[in-house]
């Protein structure tokens, strides 16, 4: 990853990471509510990383689908239950993100 | 949370009838688990709901069984058969030829039961059950226990516990630790892939519904339509699966 990638996430991280701790601040209920970051930490990383993979699968599955239009029927149905797979780990990730925000 | 209509009225029936709940002689585990509501309901709207589904099906399908034709089908047979033959044509598939109606009649409700509960997140004053994890929870423990009583139906108990050893007997304690836990977690993934899926999209929906309630949530609404389908979909075909897993011989 480049150095100016590098830079833009850690400035977005701080953008979001800073009403967090305004909210904290304001409110003088003893700091940051470390539950609602970890929910909002939890979901972003799993829908990055979900999405990154349901984009690998389903570009192979259409060049799949190109090369051999005659399996197309097979490839769906697998790349459907695969990226249903994938998207099933991202739940998991906002159940558990429903799970601690309220903590 | 917001509530579906009918659970105002069915409550006050039941407590009307029965009194209200005994959440006094309870203890806070089986309180939580049985009335989380407290003194105020019997029953939660997934229940409700679910027992709204399965009235409606088990008066409109007997009623529909009655106007069947071989010739010029409605519209209502038409659609019953697409659905019906979906799910049998992927058993021949999956498990094997001829098995599609052997286990047509569990997985074709599940189909049924799964993709109308879903499709009812699209009404405002309906709750869909399916984005609860307790009916989620009983559905996934119904497909476990049918593809575990299927194994055992086809190979014994000895014979389908043999499945999980593996095929080195050197290693045979470890793989069946394993295979167990990894059996077991099927009824997790199923659950909470469903019902995480239904709920956050009626959610979602739900707050873009409160934003703008007109032409904002479509798009969202659309997203549901295909999520409910293909959540179906899924469920059903992991639950083959799972069949196809238990029922099959290994050759060697």
């Amino acid at each position: 990853m480049s150095k100016k990638g590098i830079y833009g996430i850690l400035t977005m991280l701080a953008l979001t990471a800073a009403p967090a701790f305004a909210q904290g601040a304001e409110a003088g209920t003893g700091g940051v509510k470390w539950g609602v970051v970890g929910a909002a930490f939890a979901i972003a990383v799993a829908a990055a990383a979900g999405a990154f993979a349901q984009g690998k699968a389903t570009a192979a599955a259409c060049e799949g689908m190109a090369r051999n239009p005659g399996a197309a029927g097979a490839i769906r149905t697998m790349a459907i239950l695969g990226l249903a797979l994938i998207e099933s780990l991202v739940i998991y990730a906002l159940v558990i993100a429903f799970s601690v925000q309220g903590k | 949370m917001e509530h579906s209509i009918l659970y105002e009225p069915v409550n006050r029936l039941l407590t009307a009838l029965l009194g209200a709940p005994p959440v006094g002689r309870l203890s806070p585990g089986w309180r939580a688990f049985l009335f989380p509501d407290g003194e105020k309901a019997w029953l939660q709207d997934n229940v409700i709901m679910a027992f709204l589904l399965f009235a409606a099906l088990a008066v409109i399908l007997p009623l529909a069984r009655r106007g069947l034709r071989k010739r010029g089908p409605g519209w209502f047979q038409n659609l019953n058969e697409m659905i019906i033959l979906a799910v049998r044509d992927l058993i021949d598939d999956v498990v094997g030829h001829g098995a599609g109606k052997k286990y047509l009649p569990l997985l074709g409700t599940f189909a049924y039961f799964i993709l109308l509960s879903n499709l009812m997140g699209f009404f405002f004053f309906l709750t869909p059950p399916t984005s609860s994890f307790q009916t989620t929870l009983a559905l996934a423990i119904t497909s476990f226990i049918y593809f575990n009583a299927e194994g055992i139906r086809e190979h014994g108990v000895v014979g389908y516990l043999k499945h999980f050893m593996g095929p080195i007997l050197f290693l045979a304690p470890l793989m069946f630790v394993i295979e167990i836990i990894s059996i077991l977690a099927r009824i997790v993934s199923l659950s909470l892939r469903l019902a995480g899926n239904v709920g956050g999209e009626h959610l979602a929906t739900g707050i873009f519904f409160g934003m703008v309630p007109i032409l904002v949530p479509w798009p969202m609404m659309l997203l549901g339509l295909i999520g409910a389908l293909l959540q179906t979909f899924i469920f059903v075909i992991l639950s083959t699966i799972y069949i196809a897993g238990a029922v099959a011989h290994e050759e060697h």
